[in-house]
């Protein structure tokens, strides 16, 4: 979907203060939101649009949402939810040759400062199935308890530390590898 | 609770606390994703969202689509055949509708009067409006989106002829102002801009607007 410079937008405020409620924390939270549908594998080229498809989603469900609790793990479930579609639509694509090359990766001379660093954690996440990927981002980079983890992914206690387990390693050897192909460069 | 977990090697760990803080997105995307949310709420609608099909619906789909395949192709053949019976007439090649060639100059920039009265036509209803001046500026848009900033200008004149206040004043100043500075026009844009912001001070455009004008450089 061509996103152009501008998009249209109504002057008069939101409906109702809900509405407000929901746009306003959309706004407070939208760096993280693209944050973790990219983390979550989802292409620069397609955030935007899914980045729209979770605050609708928000909007739709923020009657359910307890204010008193922290929004940024709400908003994870919601980003999960939307790129597990993503990545099965994406996966359908890729049986015809459409396969979209990540992040660059760090360059062999490049000392891994922050922004190689960030960039060589998405490569890696993206080596990682969306299901154990998610546990760990929820848990290792955005410190959600396990048994929140459980709750919002709508899982067994069990079942989180497994993925959380095999995420780790899966990490691990995904750095590692990397590393070693920057260096073979 | 996760003394049971292998705990990851200090390498790896500081890589990821690198990624745990999180980067400001660019002005313009932020104000894009605030706009396309903003307009979402105001059109009450979702239509964003598009859901996947469920899988018994896209075979359903997917028949429907064979099945209209099939007919074309079978309609095309015979067109063929009937076409190939007889000879050609030549019709004339329809030609690409083309826009009048859009005048530059003219394009007046919008003077501030928020106290004016929207000039809608009264035949309009609320609704008709609505359609009407969005699909002016979705004709602006387009332009914009393909780089023919001339072209925008017309429906944005248009649009402030007939929509002097309109519900998408907004969006139309910030496109003017994106078509006059990429057009280099410097000085309507530099004044287009300054009108914006005295009259959305809070716009959520008002970073995109600040980049495109010449004085936000």
């Amino acid at each position: 979907m061509v996103v152009s410079h501008l998009c249209l937008v109504a002057s008069p405020a939101p409906q109702s203060t809900a509405d407000e409620a929901c746009l306003h924390a959309f706004q407070n939270e939208l760096d993280y939101v693209y944050r973790t549908l990219r983390r979550l594998g989802t292409s620069p080229s397609e955030v935007d649009d899914l980045a729209q498809e979770v605050f609708l989603a928000l909007r739709r469900c923020w009657a359910d949402y307890d204010t008193s609790r922290p929004l940024r793990p709400f908003l994870f479930g919601i980003s999960f939810r939307i790129a597990s579609a993503y990545e099965r639509k994406r996966r359908r694509e890729v049986a015809f040759g459409v396969v979209e090359v990540g992040d660059a990766r760090p360059g062999p001379d490049e000392a891994l400062q922050s922004k190689q660093a960030r960039a060589l954690v998405l490569a890696a996440l993206d080596r990682i199935p969306l299901p154990r990927r998610a546990v760990l981002v929820m848990h290792d980079i955005d410190d959600v308890p396990v048994s929140q983890v459980a709750s919002i992914l709508d899982i067994p206690l069990f079942t989180v530390y497994s993925r959380l387990r095999k995420a780790r390693r899966e990490l691990e050897s995904a750095i590692r590898r990397l590393l070693k192909e920057a260096d073979a460069r | 609770m996760s003394r049971s977990q292998p705990p990851l090697p200090p390498d790896v760990r500081a890589l990821l606390d690198h990624e745990r803080e999180i980067q400001p997105l660019p002005a313009t995307v932020r104000a894009r994703a605030l706009a396309r949310a903003h307009a979402a709420v105001v059109a009450g609608g979702n239509r964003v969202a598009t859901p996947a099909p469920a899988p018994r619906t896209r075979w359903a789909a997917a028949a429907a689509v064979f099945c209209l395949l099939s007919v074309a192709v079978g309609a095309s053949a015979y067109q063929i055949r009937a076409h190939l019976a007889t000879p050609p007439s030549h019709p004339p090649a329809a030609a690409p509708v083309q826009a009048p060639p859009p005048s530059v100059r003219s394009a007046p920039i919008a003077e501030v009067a928020p106290e004016a009265p929207a000039p809608v036509p009264p035949a309009l209803s609320r609704a008709d409006a609505a359609r009407a001046e969005l699909r002016l500026l979705r004709q602006a848009r387009a332009a914009v989106a393909r780089e023919d900033y001339a072209a925008a200008l017309p429906p944005i004149a248009e649009h402030a002829r007939r929509f002097k206040d309109g519900r998408l004043t907004e969006e139309r100043e910030a496109l003017r102002v994106k078509a006059l500075a990429s057009l280099g026009r410097s000085a309507d844009a530099r004044r287009a801009a300054a009108a914006f912001r005295a009259r959305f001070p809070r716009s959520v455009l008002l970073p995109a607007v600040n980049q495109m004008s010449p004085s936000g450089r």
